[in-house]
C-alpha cells in the first residue's frame, strides 16, 4: 500500500522525511510521467509519497544582504520568470523549458532532484556556482549543486533530507547561451552550451564554459577554465579551448539524436561564442 | 451561380468543440463496460506454440484465435491481416488476444502475466520481399536502347506517424442483439463490414454511429476495422459493453503509419539532350500485411510522373513485406512519396544537364489534353503556368532565388509543382463505392440529408451542409445533418481519398437540385440520390491502364528556409501556395486543410523521425517523435484560383491530400540552395543536414 502524505508545514514534513524513505514530489511533471501507466489508471508509486508542492513556506524569491538570490524550493518556474530579481540568464534558460503550462507546475528544486543529463537549468546552476539547502530534522547543509549531483539521477540527498531553497550566488559575468532541440519549443535538449565571462581592461578576468546533455551530467572543467583566466582576451585561442574541452564531451546516440552531431555541435557552438566573446572586446 | 466563397461560415460543431462539451468516444461513459486490453506478441516473426493465460479472477476474460466466430480474418483491401495472431506472428506487438475485465489495473497485471512459447524465424526488416508488383508502359520504352545518356538516382523518404489528437478508441455495446459501436473512425461502414464478416452475421446486426472524432489523417481508416473485429469476437461470448482506448505510446507503437519507400529514377536522353523516357520503379515498405498497401502503390505508381508527360514509361513497383507493423493510409496516400523523388530528380536532372531547373521543368509540364502516364487524358483546363505565376509573384521567388543563389548564403527558396487525383482510382467510383445519398423533407419543409462521412476536424459537416442550404436556397436551421450513423444513413463511402467534396458534395447537390424540383409545400418527400460518374472514366486495374481519376486538383508550393551553420538546424522563413481545387465553397475551411497539410508535409520533410529497429519504432513518444508547433512553422500565405469542375458541387474538387503532396520537394529543393547539397532523402533532420554540409564529395 503507497501512502500520499500532505504536509502542513516544512516541520510536519521533515519529521515524516524523518521516518520514511519516500519520493518528494513538487510539481510532479516528471515523477507523474515516470510512474504513468495508462489512462484512466492511477500511477505506480513503489514508495509512499509526500507531496510538498503547495508548502507555502518554501515559495518565495528574496535577496540576501550580500544580492544572493534566495529561492524557496517550491517556487515554480512561472513565479520565476515573473520575478524582477532572478537574473536574465536563468529566464533566458527557463523560457525555452518546456511549455507554459508546465511551468506553471514545474519547480527549479525538481530538475535539480531528477538529476537528468537533460535538465536545462543545471546548466547556469553548475556554471555560476549555485548551491542548495538541504535539511532534515537534524539539521541543515548547504551543497554546491555540482557537488549534490552526482550522476544520472544519482544525487548527494540522504533520504531524510530535503532541499528547501536554492542559492544564485551574485556573479558579475557575461553569458552566451543556446540550446539545441528538434524544435523550436516544447524539446528535451539535444546539446547545450553556455559560456560566462567577465572582462576588465581587455583580460578575461572570469571565463567558464558548461554543456548539457552531452555527459552523464553538466560538464564544466575548472582545471580548463582557470587556465585562461586572467589573460588577454586577444591571446585566448580558441582552438586550444575547443581541443581541452573535446575529449570531456562524451555524449551518446539515443532516439533523439546521435552523438556525432551532439558532438559536433558543442563544439560548433562553444567557437562561436569564443569568437563572440573575443569581438566583444571593444564593446 | 457559384455561391460566393469569400463569406466562410461558422462552422457548425465550433462551439461544442472549443468548449469542450464535444462528446468524444473516450468520453462516453456506460455502466458496466468493461475494458479491453491487447495481449501482443513479443517477437517478430515465428510460430505461436502456446499462450499461457494466468488464472483469471471473476468476471475477466481472455478473447483469442479461439473465439473466433466464422473468419479470423480483418476486412481491409486485401484481407491477409487476422483479427487475432493465430498459428504465427509476423510483427513484435501484433495482438494475439484480449485480456477483457472491470478494473483497467488488474487488467494490466494480467496481460503483463500472459506470455507465449515461440519458434522464432528469420525476422526481414529490410525491402527485399515482395508481396504485391505492379507495372506498365506508356509509349515505346524499347525506343530507351537508343539513348545517347542515362541519368540515374534514388530517392528515400521516411515513416510518418499521424499523431491525430485523439487517440485510436472504441466501445462496443450490445443495444437488445444489435452490435454497436462507437469509435474513433474516418470510415463507418469499413468498420461495420469488418464485425460482419469476421462473425458472418446480418448488416442489420450491426451499428455503427459516429461520435466527436479528433483527427484522422488515414490512420483511422482501417486501423479500426481491426479493433471492431476483435471487440465484436469478444461481445458474442461476453455480452457485455467493452472499451478499448490506446495510450499515445501504444498508438504510436502498434498502429498503421505512412509507408517508407525508395524510389529509383532512370532518364534516358537522345543526343539533343531531351528525354526520351524514364524509367522509374518505386518500392514501398508495407509492413507485416498487405492491407490497402497495394492501392497506395499503385497511387505511388499513378503519380510517378506528377505534372510532367513524357512520351515514354517503364513504370514498375513493388510493396514489400517486412516483419514490422503494417504501413497502412495516411494523407497522399502513396503520391506523396513518388511526387518527392520526380520533383527532386526533375531538379537534379537538370543541374546534370546544365541548364535552369524551373525552365527545364517547365518544358515537360502537362498541358490539357496530354496523355497522362496510364494512357489516360486530362481532359479538364490545366492552369498550372497561372499558378505558378501567382505563387511566384507572392513569395517574390525570382529575386529571392537569385539572391540566395551566392555560395554561403544558407537560404534556399523551392518550387514544387504538384497534382492530386481525386475519389477512388479510376471508375471505383461507380464499380466499387456506389454511393447512394437519402434525402427527405417533411411536412414543415425541414430537409433531413444522411451521408457516412466523418468529420474528424476538416470541416466537412459544414461545408455539405452548406451545398445543400445553397442549392435549396432555404434557411440554415431548416436543413439537419448530423454524424453518420450506419441504421439512418446509406453509404457515401469512406471518409478519404480527397472524395468529400467532389463525389459527396456533387452527390448532395444534385440530390438537393432534384429535391428542388419536384418540391411539394406541407408534403413529406424523400429522394435517394445514387452517384453516377463521368461516363468517359475508364480504368483497368490489373493493367493500370486507363484514366486513373475522375478529375485532378492542382497546386504551386513555394517554400524559404534557412540554415544555421552552427547547430545545422533548418528554420522555414515563408510558405506561400497556390491551388486549384475547382471552385472553393468556403475559404476559409479550405485555409485551415492549407495550413494543415502543408504543415504536416513540411514536418515529414525536415523534423519527424521515426526510425525502426530491429522491428520496433524508437520513436514512440511526443517528446521523441516530434510535429512541429506553431513557433516552427511561419506565417503561410495560400491563394486559390477558380477552375470550375463539372462535376463537383459547385465546380469543387478535392483538397484534403493535394495540400500535403508539395511540400516535402520545396522544402528539399530551398534547402538544396541553402547548403549547396542535393537532398535525395527525408527526413532532413539536423543531423542528416550536417553529414550533408560536411560531405566534401
Amino acid at each position: 500500500m503507497i501512502n500520499h502524505y500532505v504536509p502542513t508545514s516544512l516541520n510536519d514534513a521533515l519529521k515524516y522525511l524523518s521516518t520514511h524513505d519516500c519520493y518528494i514530489m513538487s510539481g510532479g511533471t516528471d515523477l507523474m510521467v515516470q510512474k504513468h501507466v495508462s489512462s484512466l489508471v492511477l500511477p505506480r508509486f513503489d514508495k509512499d509519497v509526500l507531496y510538498v508542492g503547495e508548502l507555502k513556506e518554501l515559495q518565495y524569491i528574496k535577496e540576501d544582504k550580500d544580492g544572493n538570490i534566495l529561492i524557496g524550493a517550491e517556487t515554480k518556474y512561472a513565479d520565476l520568470l515573473l520575478s524582477p530579481i532572478v537574473p536574465e540568464i536563468y529566464k533566458t534558460v527557463i523560457k525555452e523549458i518546456a511549455s507554459p503550462n508546465i511551468r506553471n507546475m514545474a519547480t527549479m528544486v525538481g530538475n535539480i532532484g531528477n538529476a537528468s543529463p537533460a535538465g536545462d537549468s543545471l546548466v547556469p546552476l553548475i556554471l555560476n556556482d549555485a548551491e542548495v539547502v538541504l535539511k532534515s530534522v537534524n539539521g541543515e547543509r548547504v551543497l554546491k549543486v555540482s557537488e549534490y549531483i552526482l550522476g544520472v539521477k544519482k544525487t548527494a540527498r540522504k533520504n531524510d533530507e530535503i532541499i528547501v531553497e536554492i542559492r544564485l550566488l551574485k556573479q558579475n559575468l557575461r553569458y552566451l547561451y543556446r540550446k539545441v532541440g528538434a524544435r523550436k519549443a516544447e524539446s528535451i535538449t539535444k546539446v547545450s552550451c553556455l559560456v560566462g565571462y567577465q572582462i576588465k581592461e581587455k583580460k578575461l578576468i572570469d571565463f567558464r564554459v558548461a554543456f548539457g546533455s552531452v555527459g552523464v551530467t553538466i560538464i564544466r572543467n575548472l582545471e580548463i577554465e582557470n587556465k585562461y583566466k586572467n589573460i588577454e582576451v586577444k591571446d585566448l585561442d580558441v582552438d586550444r579551448v575547443i581541443s581541452d574541452y573535446y575529449q570531456l564531451v562524451t555524449p551518446i546516440d539515443d532516439q533523439r539524436s546521435n552523438k556525432e552531431y551532439r558532438h559536433k555541435v558543442a563544439m560548433n557552438l562553444l567557437r562561436k561564442f569564443l569568437l563572440e566573446l573575443k569581438g566583444g572586446i571593444d564593446e | 451561380m457559384l455561391p460566393n466563397y469569400k463569406t466562410s461560415v461558422k462552422k457548425v460543431d465550433n462551439e461544442d468543440k472549443m468548449s469542450g462539451l464535444a462528446i468524444f468516444t473516450g468520453d462516453i461513459q456506460m455502466d458496466g463496460a468493461l475494458f479491453a486490453l491487447p495481449v501482443r506478441s513479443t517477437i517478430s516473426y515465428g510460430k505461436i506454440k502456446e499462450i499461457h493465460v494466468p488464472t483469471l479472477p471473476e468476471g475477466y476474460y481472455f478473447i483469442s484465435a479461439k473465439d473466433i466466430v466464422k473468419e479470423n480474418v480483418c476486412n481491409i483491401i486485401v484481407s491477409d491481416w487476422p483479427v487475432f495472431a493465430d498459428k504465427e506472428t509476423h510483427y513484435k506487438g501484433e495482438t494475439m488476444g484480449l485480456i477483457i475485465g472491470p478494473d483497467k489495473d488488474v487488467c494490466i497485471d494480467l496481460v503483463n502475466k500472459t506470455y507465449a512459447d515461440y519458434e522464432e524465424y528469420e525476422p526481414v526488416y529490410e525491402m527485399k520481399n515482395s508481396y504485391v508488383h505492379k507495372e506498365f508502359k506508356k509509349g515505346d520504352p524499347s525506343l530507351f536502347n537508343g539513348a545517347a545518356k542515362v541519368y540515374s538516382e534514388e530517392f528515400e523518404t521516411g515513416y510518418q506517424e499521424q499523431i491525430y489528437l485523439e487517440t485510436q478508441a472504441m466501445l462496443m455495446y450490445l443495444d437488445g442483439d444489435k452490435i454497436t459501436v462507437k469509435a474513433s473512425m474516418q470510415c463507418p461502414f469499413y468498420i461495420h463490414k469488418a464485425i460482419c464478416r469476421t462473425l458472418g452475421c446480418k448488416e442489420d446486426k450491426v451499428r455503427v454511429i459516429q461520435p466527436a472524432v479528433g483527427g484522422a489523417f488515414g490512420g483511422k481508416e482501417h486501423y479500426p476495422s481491426l479493433m471492431a473485429a476483435q471487440l465484436a469476437t469478444a461481445i458474442v461470448k461476453i455480452k457485455k459493453p467493452l472499451f478499448m482506448c490506446f495510450d499515445r505510446h501504444e498508438d504510436i507503437t502498434f498502429t498503421t503509419k505512412r509507408h517508407p519507400s525508395k524510389t529509383n529514377i532512370s532518364a534516358y536522353l537522345d543526343k539533343n539532350n531531351e528525354i526520351i523516357g524514364l524509367k522509374i520503379h518505386v518500392g514501398i515498405d508495407g509492413g507485416a500485411y498487405i492491407g490497402c498497401s497495394m492501392v497506395v502503390l499503385s497511387r505511388a505508381l499513378i503519380a510517378c510522373t506528377n505534372t510532367y508527360t513524357f512520351a515514354n514509361l517503364e513504370v514498375s513497383g513493388d510493396a514489400y513485406c517486412t516483419n514490422k507493423v503494417p504501413s497502412a493510409a495516411y494523407r497522399g496516400f502513396g503520391s506523396p512519396q513518388s511526387i518527392f523523388a520526380i520533383e527532386m530528380f526533375m531538379k537534379h536532372l537538370a543541374g546534370f544537364l546544365r541548364v535552369d531547373a524551373l525552365e527545364f521543368r517547365n518544358k515537360y509540364l502537362v498541358k490539357t489534353g496530354d496523355i497522362t502516364c496510364t494512357s489516360g487524358v486530362f481532359r479538364d483546363p490545366i492552369i498550372l503556368k497561372p499558378l505558378m505565376d501567382k505563387a511566384m509573384e507572392m513569395s517574390d521567388y525570382k529575386r529571392k532565388r537569385e539572391e540566395y543563389s551566392k555560395p554561403g548564403s544558407l537560404r534556399g527558396i523551392g518550387i514544387s509543382t504538384f497534382l492530386h487525383g481525386c475519389g477512388f482510382t479510376g471508375s471505383g467510383e461507380s464499380t466499387i463505392i456506389n454511393a447512394q445519398l437519402k434525402i427527405k423533407k417533411d411536412k414543415n419543409g425541414i430537409v433531413t440529408f444522411y451521408t457516412s462521412q466523418v468529420d474528424f476536424g476538416q470541416g466537412n459537416r459544414t461545408t455539405l451542409k452548406r451545398i445543400v442550404v445553397d442549392t435549396l436556397g432555404i434557411p440554415e436551421d431548416h436543413v439537419i445533418y448530423d454524424a453518420p450513423d450506419t441504421d439512418k444513413t446509406l453509404s457515401t463511402g469512406p471518409t478519404a481519398a480527397s472524395r468529400t467534396i467532389i463525389i459527396v458534395g456533387g452527390l448532395c447537390a444534385k440530390a438537393a437540385q432534384h429535391l428542388k424540383e419536384i418540391w411539394v409545400d406541407g408534403e413529406e418527400q424523400e429522394i435517394v440520390e445514387p452517384y453516377v460518374g463521368p461516363s468517359y472514366i475508364k480504368w483497368d486495374e490489373d493493367t493500370m491502364q486507363g484514366d486513373a481519376y475522375p478529375g485532378y486538383a492542382w497546386g504551386v508550393n513555394i517554400v524559404e528556409v534557412e540554415v544555421d551553420p552552427v547547430t545545422y538546424e533548418l528554420s522555414i522563413l515563408g510558405t506561400w501556395s497556390t491551388y486549384d481545387v475547382g471552385h472553393a465553397i468556403d475559404e476559409r475551411i479550405l485555409v485551415g486543410q492549407a495550413d494543415g497539410g502543408l504543415a504536416q508535409a513540411l514536418g515529414w520533410a525536415y523534423l519527424e523521425n521515426e526510425v525502426a529497429e530491429n522491428g520496433v519504432f524508437k520513436q514512440t513518444k511526443m517528446s521523441d517523435y516530434v510535429i512541429p508547433t506553431s513557433l516552427d512553422m511561419p506565417h503561410m500565405e495560400t491563394a486559390f484560383i477558380d477552375n470550375p469542375f463539372p462535376y463537383g458541387a459547385f465546380g469543387a474538387k478535392g483538397a484534403g491530400e493535394l495540400t500535403f503532396v508539395g511540400g516535402a520537394p520545396a522544402l528539399a529543393d530551398a534547402l538544396e540552395q541553402a547548403i549547396g547539397k542535393k537532398v535525395n532523402k527525408i527526413p532532413a533532420t539536423p543531423e542528416f543536414i550536417m553529414e550533408l554540409m560536411n560531405d566534401e564529395d
